[in-house]
């Protein structure tokens, strides 16, 4: 495998997580909720994941128990921060509080212990013996074709090309306007929310069924919190979240690749690339994407819960 | 208090020469600043409280788990007496906490499984009744001993049959921080690869952790894409073994038998094994013998190779066994000069043989391996 292949493979590999934990935060910032619990619905994921396929070896299983699981607490979420309307922020700390706590706590006995089933490559004929791109790309898991390919644009489709994706963007952008027109706020945003979660517990479990593949205390590692960047630089599109997650994959894999090539430059610096890109991610919407803030701006009611009251 | 205005050259060279004679004192005459002490009073089984400290979790399958068979030796020993075991313990503050704990519980000997350094040594300076062991530790005190295993002979035995069976010459490394145990391993795992193979070379990626399965992986995956095919690595985890499985290289591990992750990939591992040592210690504790040692365990008793995996070829085996009965019998010493260090120049001389306490610190790259450090 050259150069470029091994780093566009390791790319979508790495990028999967971030890019399906994105768009679980899409969905959700898109009907105005920020959910700051990403970091702590992927530990959950990620031992529900591991736990499942310790018990009963199918890593599909283990990928269901998670969305599962992520919902749940999804729903909890919802509940606090839509129904009752507590501060989102708040609560999404507390959220990623308890997951990555919970994870640890349930995670003990599993620490270290290999997967014992997890998702294999799936070669897709004709297509992997494209050069370069072919044996990156289509000779990955059944779960990177999922991650990339059909859930953003089925997603996309459903936001930006049909009756319900502009009511549930109008939730986000005008909950009282939406409201008004007889959209379903409450009912809208929690369920989003819920399916939000659902994604970045489905996003932990990739990392114990794919890309480690084995549990131990602190593998998010941060992740969340780059999802959640993530989704401002990719101005709350789920095309765009999922190549923003692949520019970072390969940030990551330029890591290992430098060290391995011997690149006269500090392993220390190597390490920090992600999170030097983390930082350029957060910078960019800023300064670049202000000319282009009709197509990258935050949904208007962002952060905002809804009373009708104060209509 | 000393007012600097007011002093005068000849009280400032006073004071100077009592500072200097203190200190001369201090390095010369250790025991009269500090009373030498004599064997720690023994104790009787039913009251001893006996502590591990470990740096990663017991289920790691690895460097951990080992320590944790040792602390379940100890405890088949003196079933009467009470444990006390600590995971995951960070390299910080958190650390001597934890230790500080241990001596608050009553500990009469505590373990700690890596090399803990100052966080280790404050709490072991205030607990002179508590005897201190401090793994891959290179401090003696009053109260303070270290243990370590000499890796570098079954690690050269194992490079043996690396350079056999590597094709491309190019041998991978999982590296976590550029300290001794790395070094001594990357070195001996090339010299005895060259034994072999006079090109081979060694590339290393250093991840800075002992255990970061995910970390590992992808240096794994980087060092495969990079030629590499044979990688070898000072992990507590089984992460690079099954990268090695899924790409068709091999690979070789450290700390325990973890063939089924990679059955087809595997070739040997350092084994570790800690038991006899901790009921040695814990004995000594308990008779009052107990006195701070630095102790090396050697090849065939506390470290050593496993058996070969399943799909090495029995005459790489033979050649690499040979190599290792050599050394057991005391007939070869690998470790040789001349021994050239990264930059080419000579830093052992011809003919000259270094030991196990020269290969516990031994801190450069030498020839041919690239990656650690800098």
């Amino acid at each position: 495998m050259d150069l470029i292949t091994g780093i566009l493979s390791t790319a979508f590999l790495a990028g999967g997580v971030l890019a399906l934990a994105a768009l679980g935060e899409v969905l959700a910032e898109r009907v105005g909720v920020v959910n700051l619990g990403v970091e702590g619905l992927m530990a959950l994921g990620a031992i529900t994941g591991i736990a499942t396929v310790v018990a009963y070896p199918s890593p599909t299983l283990g990928f269901l128990a998670a969305l599962g699981v992520g919902f749940l607490f999804g729903c909890l979420f919802a509940l606090a921060t839509v129904t009752w309307r507590a501060n989102q922020i708040l609560c999404g700390l507390a959220l990623t509080l308890i997951g990555t706590g919970l994870a640890a706590t349930v995670g003990k006995a599993y620490s270290g212990t290999p997967s014992p089933a997890v998702f294999g490559r799936v070669e897709i004929p004709l297509l992997v013996d494209i050069p370069v791109i072919g044996r990156a790309f289509f000779a990955q898991n059944v779960l990177v074709y999922l991650i990339f390919i059909i859930l953003p644009v089925g997603l996309h489709l459903l936001m930006f090309r049909t009756r319900h994706g502009l009511n549930l963007r109008a939730v986000g952008e005008n909950p009282a306007a939406a409201d008004a027109a007889g959209i379903a706020v409450q009912r809208i945003r929690f369920w989003y929310v819920a399916a939000g979660a659902a994604l970045a517990a489905g996003a932990g479990a990739y990392l114990t069924l794919a890309f480690v593949p084995s549990w131990s205390e602190g593998v998010v590692a941060g992740r969340g919190w780059i999802a959640v960047a993530l989704v401002i630089f990719a101005g709350y599109r789920p095309l765009n979240a999922v190549l923003a997650a692949l520019l970072f994959g390969v940030i990551t894999a330029l890591g290992f690749v430098g060290q391995a090539r011997n690149w006269p430059i500090a392993p220390a610096f190597l390490s920090m690339l992600p999170y030097l890109g983390t930082i350029g991610f957060i910078i960019v919407p800023v300064i670049a994407w202000h000319r282009m803030r009709q197509w990258m701006a935050a949904p208007a009611a962002l952060g905002e819960p809804y009373f009708r009251d104060v209509r | 208090m000393i007012d600097p205005s007011e002093l005068s050259r000849r009280r400032f060279m006073q004071l100077g020469l009592n500072v200097g004679a203190a200190a001369g004192a201090s390095m010369l005459l250790p025991g009269l600043v500090r009373p030498a002490r004599a064997a720690l009073p023994g104790i009787s089984e039913e009251e001893a409280v006996i502590a591990f400290g470990h740096v990663g979790p017991i289920t790691d399958e690895g460097w951990t788990w080992s320590h944790h068979q040792g602390l379940e030796a100890v405890k088949a020993a003196y079933p009467k007496a009470k444990y006390l075991e600590v995971e995951s313990i960070p390299y910080s503050a958190d650390a001597t906490r934890t230790f500080r704990q241990f001596v608050s519980e009553g500990a009469n000997i505590l373990f700690s499984t890596s090399n803990y350094g100052d966080f280790f040594y404050d709490v072991a300076n205030r607990a002179p009744d508590t005897a201190f062991l401090e793994c891959d530790g290179r401090t003696l005190g009053d109260n303070l001993g270290w243990y370590y295993v000499a890796h570098w002979w079954p690690t050269f035995v194992v490079g043996v049959a690396a350079g056999a069976l590597s094709k491309t010459g190019k041998l991978g490394y999982v590296a976590s921080f550029p300290v001794p145990s790395v070094y001594s391993s990357t070195n001996a795992f090339l010299m005895g690869a060259r034994t072999v193979n006079p090109n081979a070379t060694l590339q290393a990626i250093t991840i800075n952790s002992w255990f970061d399965p995910q970390a590992a992986t992808q240096a794994g995956t980087a060092l495969i894409d990079n030629g590499c095919d044979f990688l070898f690595g000072i992990m507590d985890e089984a992460g690079y073994l099954q990268v090695a499985e899924q790409r068709g290289v091999w690979a070789a591990m450290w700390n325990t038998d973890i063939r089924r992750y990679g059955p087809n990939a595997y070739v040997s591992s350092i084994i570790v094994d800690f038991k006899q040592y901790y009921v040695e210690q814990v004995k000594a504790r308990l008779e009052g013998k107990w006195a701070p040692a630095g102790t090396i365990l050697k090849m065939g008793a506390g470290v050593d190779r496993d058996a070969w995996g399943a799909k090495v070829p029995a005459d790489v085996a033979a050649k690499a066994d040979a190599v290792r009965k050599d050394i057991l019998d005391g007939k070869f010493n690998p470790f040789t000069g001349p021994i050239k260090d990264s930059t080419g120049a000579v830093r052992v001389k011809d003919g000259e043989a270094v030991d196990d306490a020269w290969l516990y610190n031994w801190d450069w790259s030498i020839e041919g391996v690239t990656g650690v450090g800098s």
